[in-house]
């Protein structure tokens, strides 16, 4: 047990410097959130920059709007790929446990029949053996 | 911080006595509003072997993915190396060196022998230390490095994912079921890999149905049945109630 002494030290100290994250507020959801905000904050700014640039006739106030317009716009974009990301994460883990299991019951089935399939052949063979063999 | 910490109880006169290296106290889990553990009381040693023994359904498993961090807690704590983890990450957890071995074989079938011991190699060890080390453990292993793990023996997979634990330089192993549909000759030679890991310090928590080869390599040895731990003891105190406790009598 003493060689590994270090190890185990070394593992408390490790375990003593871990920082617990509290997973209800993991980094995953609050992406995810901030993906909703930025889908809903998006649009308010489109119609925003609308109100504005209609609402006067001063030139340099409609480019003001413009601005607005394309700030919501990227909010619209980041925040829909931050919802799209966030989203799928948690079902690409899952799609690829189910490729991994899927996988090893495919090997499995195959490797089954391959064997089985060497059963017969190797009865076979002796079957042929036993006829060949003079009486 | 200090909050965190279990103090174990010491009368003045009692030798200082180890913190567990894994502890469970009063701990619950339940699947939706199914509680299927309902209050677990357990500590691992430092080096040892402890043997859960149960029926199906007894919540082993659950057990365990609570341990690794895999299954939230509904009630109690969970401490490893005396530092209460309830709420921690799986993968910080094994990151710091405890390595659940999981139910089933747990490897990727689609890859080689080769690329899923590369998969475990992060930061501590170079893969040519992890591919030398799980060779001389399992030979059978270094004969088929080139070969798809899917289409290996249910046994040989067995040996790659304990090597492939092996390689994260664990100082826990929580093992989980690892006699599952496997030759008995092929149990008794993982089981002695277990225990000469064992002897190298490193604590392992195995849950097991079929009793009789484990309790040859346990310390220590538990009963768990209807979520609860109800007996701990030596191998040899627990092989006699088994029988009782499996069939009720």
């Amino acid at each position: 047990m003493s060689d590994n002494t270090q190890r185990i030290e070394q593992f408390r100290a490790e375990v003593a410097d871990m920082k617990l994250r509290d997973p209800a507020t993991g980094l995953d959801r609050l992406l995810v959130k901030l993906g909703v905000v930025g889908m809903v904050a998006g649009p308010c700014f489109g119609v925003a920059a609308w109100f504005i640039s209609h609402s006067t006739r001063n030139p340099l106030q409609q480019r003001d709007a413009i601005v607005v317009g394309l700030l919501g716009l990227t909010f619209a974009v980041v925040g829909a790929a931050l919802f799209v990301k966030g989203a799928m994460a948690g079902f690409l883990r899952f799609w690829m446990a189910r490729l991994c299991y899927e996988q090893q019951v495919q090997a499995d089935r195959i490797a089954g029949s391959l064997a089985a399939a060497n059963g017969q052949d190797g009865r076979r063979d002796r079957h042929a053996v036993r006829q060949v063999r003079p009486g | 911080m200090t909050g965190d910490r279990y103090e174990p109880d010491q009368g003045c006169d009692a030798p200082p006595a180890e913190t567990p290296v894994v502890e469970l106290r009063g701990v619950r889990a339940a699947y939706g509003t199914i509680e299927v553990l309902h209050g677990v009381d357990l500590a691992l040693r430092t080096g040892e072997v402890l043997a859960v023994l149960g029926p199906n359904g007894a919540g082993k498993t659950t057990m365990l993915e609570v341990v690794a961090g895999l299954h939230p807690l509904s009630g109690g704590d969970v401490f490893v190396a005396g530092r209460r983890v309830n709420g921690a990450a799986a993968s910080d957890l094994a990151r710091t060196g405890l390595c659940l071995i999981p139910e089933g074989r747990g490897v990727f079938p689609n890859l080689t022998v080769r690329e899923n011991l590369r998969m475990a190699s992060h930061g501590r060890r170079s893969t040519a230390d992890i591919e030398g080390a799980a060779y001389a453990r399992f030979p059978r292993l270094g004969e088929r490095r080139r070969q798809l793990a899917g289409t290996m023996s249910g046994g040989e997979q067995q040996m790659l994912a304990l090597a492939r634990g092996l390689a994260t330089d664990p100082a826990v192993l929580v093992l989980d079921e690892l006699s599952m549909g496997l030759a008995p000759l092929v149990v008794e030679e993982l089981y002695a890999q277990v225990s000469s890991l064992a002897r190298t310090g490193i604590s392992v928590l195995v849950v097991e149905q079929f009793a009789r080869v484990v309790l040859g390599v346990a310390d220590r040895a538990a009963i768990m049945l209807h979520g609860c731990v109800v007996d701990v003891g030596t191998p040899h105190e627990i092989e006699s109630k088994l029988s009782s406790a499996y069939l009720g009598g």
